[in-house]
């Protein structure tokens, strides 16, 4: 489903991504660990069109989008969140989702100017739509609060649903867990398992290793850039090079 | 508050001015006109997509130079009449276009810039702007500017606006030209409204909020920045228009920086990223910077003509800093939603 070949990237001297080929089995969730500085939100950059390589291609569905802009990579079902969570900060809860499940040419300048009915009756299946996903994340009475009222946790949970109302093909999950207290982390990760049951394809970067280890069906460790181990999670568990350069390092 | 400070600030033309307040007070009603609806252009770029344009004063060039060379005029050191044909309206349509073109231009290259960077680059290029304008003396008449246009638009003047100016002793022409702005804000007010509560609106809010989430959603950022610098520009091209006949004649020294900071002091106290804000942010400015002579001579009696001009920038200085204390979003912006900061990143 997703394909990467060769991919590199250095920062001045840094070797940031060093991968030689990695592909994304449809339906699964894959999980990249790896030590501070290992490349992981470098490679989301990479695949999602924010940072140009150096070398390597990408395919998304046997189509090459390396290099592509981020916008139109989005648009062909690959959606990814940030690290820092990026809400809408003086937008509403319920325009923050709008906006996302709205496409170009609703948005359209002329047919905002001309108030075209097909407009209206798109924007009432949009926020149907939007309150439907709301109501699953639980954030469905904050509707009408600007997003930077909500706590960091429903700021991802906002991003999150905001990224699955146009139902995309590939979510890229950065540290989806990051700063959310241990109770809305466990709920997190029951809806992420929830969007893979249903068939998305979840690539997700996280810290949590419980976490990783409890519901990933497929984990690639990242060391330097570079992947040092790949396979299920009792597999990655007990490979050695991961213990020595991740879980040996004591401060994860 | 905003209603009453207008109020306020108006009344004290009238206080100031014991002979002739009414022509002073719309003299500066149409000054108050003509920036405040050039603010509201900016208010476009700055407070509904957080586009840092320090350039205005070019759009507005672009728009007053572009109408006035179609009507006829007098450019240059010869002050010949040039007449291409065309009648004031088409001109002015065709003005406000190149002025959103010239957006267009202006921002195909500079619009991927963030924050400050493209505050920079649109200074520059509504610099490089006008001393070319300066120097291509053939077309735009260069430092000696352009003359004997206002005939054009002064044939529309209505007749009921003739004998209210003879009445009270007004200037009639100044009064059109005051009217026509008001007229097109309140046109132009009507259309933003429809706008900004779309989803056209909400996209470039969007865009003012986090420009890589929106890219992230699938959304072109960068087209959606370069129709909201060329709406805005094209508000400012009508603006410099009616600036023009204000005047009475054209010159490139109208579009200095300067220009571009008092819309910008406008937009602040009227409130960014509201949309009647920059109206009152305006005749409060304008008060201010006509009365101020007037105030200041009332309690420096000593002071000469050039001491107190100064004090109107201190008293708008200080009017700005007082408003940043108390009330952050300016005037009429919308606490929650409209505070004034800029990402730079």
């Amino acid at each position: 489903m997703l394909k990467v070949h060769n991919l590199r990237k250095r920062f001045g001297g840094v070797k940031a991504v060093d991968i030689d080929d990695i592909s994304f089995e449809q339906n699964q969730l894959t999980s990249i660990i790896g030590p501070n500085g290992a490349g992981k939100t470098t490679f989301f950059d990479l695949i999602s069109g924010f940072t140009e390589g150096d070398e390597g291609k990408v395919f998304l569905n046997e189509k090459n989008i390396t290099n592509s802009q981020p916008f139109s990579i989005a648009r062909q079902g690959m959606v990814r969140t940030f690290q820092l969570t990026k809400v809408f900060d003086r937008m509403t809860v319920i325009e923050n989702m709008m906006f996302s499940g709205s496409n170009t040419k609703n948005d359209s300048l002329f047919r905002s100017l001309m108030k075209l009915s097909t407009q209206k009756n798109n924007e009432n299946l949009i926020r149907e739509k939007a309150f439907e996903i709301m109501k699953d994340l639980n954030i469905d009475h904050m509707a009408d609060s600007y997003a930077r009222e909500l706590s960091g946790g429903q700021k991802k949970l906002l991003e999150l649903g905001r990224s699955i109302i146009n139902d995309p093909k590939i979510l890229l999950l950065d540290e989806p867990l990051a700063g959310v207290n241990p109770k809305l982390a466990e709920e997190i990760l029951s809806i992420i398992q929830k969007l893979s049951d249903q068939g998305i394809t979840i690539i997700m970067v996280e810290h949590n290793i419980e976490a990783v280890m409890k519901i990933s069906e497929r984990v690639i460790v990242l060391a330097e850039g570079s992947v040092i181990a790949d396979g299920n999670p009792e597999k990655v568990r007990k490979d050695p090079k991961v213990i020595e350069a991740y879980l040996g390092s004591g401060n994860e | 508050m905003t209603i009453f400070l207008t109020a306020g600030s108006i009344y004290l033309v009238f206080i100031l001015n014991e002979e002739g307040p009414l022509r002073i007070l719309f003299n500066l009603l149409t000054f108050a006109g003509i920036y405040g609806l050039a603010a509201i252009g900016l208010n476009v770029h700055f407070g509904l997509t957080g586009l840092l344009n320090f350039g205005h004063a070019s759009f507005m060039g672009v728009g007053a130079y572009v109408t006035l060379l179609l009507i006829p005029h007098a450019a240059g050191r010869e002050g010949e009449i040039t007449d291409t044909g065309l009648t004031f309206f088409p001109a002015l349509v065709i003005g406000i276009i190149a002025a959103a073109l010239f957006g267009l231009l202006l921002g195909l290259p500079a619009i991927r810039l963030r924050g400050d960077y493209l505050a920079i680059v649109t200074i520059a290029a509504a610099e490089i702007f006008r001393l070319l304008v300066r120097d291509l003396e053939s077309v735009t008449g260069g430092v000696y500017g352009i003359i004997n246009f206002s005939e054009s638009l002064q044939i529309y003047k209505p007749e009921f606006l003739i004998s209210f100016s003879e009445r009270f002793e007004l200037n009639s022409s100044q009064m059109w030209v005051g009217l026509l702005s008001w007229i097109s804000i309140f046109l132009v007010l009507i259309l933003l409204r429809r706008l900004t509560n779309s989803p056209w609106g909400r996209a470039l809010r969007a865009v003012r909020e986090d420009e890589d989430a929106v890219r992230a959603l699938g959304k072109n950022a960068i087209w959606l920045k370069l129709q909201s610098f060329m709406l805005g520009a094209g508000i400012a091209g009508l603006a410099g228009v009616f600036l023009a006949f204000n005047y009475g004649s054209l010159q490139t020294t109208t579009f200095v920086p300067l220009l571009t900071f008092y819309v910008w002091a406008i937009m602040i106290l009227g409130g960014v990223g509201s949309l009647t804000g920059p109206i009152f942010g305006s005749i409060i400015f304008w008060v201010i910077i006509s009365e101020t002579d007037r105030l200041a001579q009332l309690i420096f009696e000593n002071a000469n003509g050039q001491q107190l001009a100064g004090v109107r920038f201190i008293l708008v200085g200080l009017l700005i800093m007082l408003l940043m204390i108390f009330r952050p979003s300016g005037l009429l912006g919308k606490k929650e939603e409209l505070l004034l900061d800029v990402k730079s990143s």
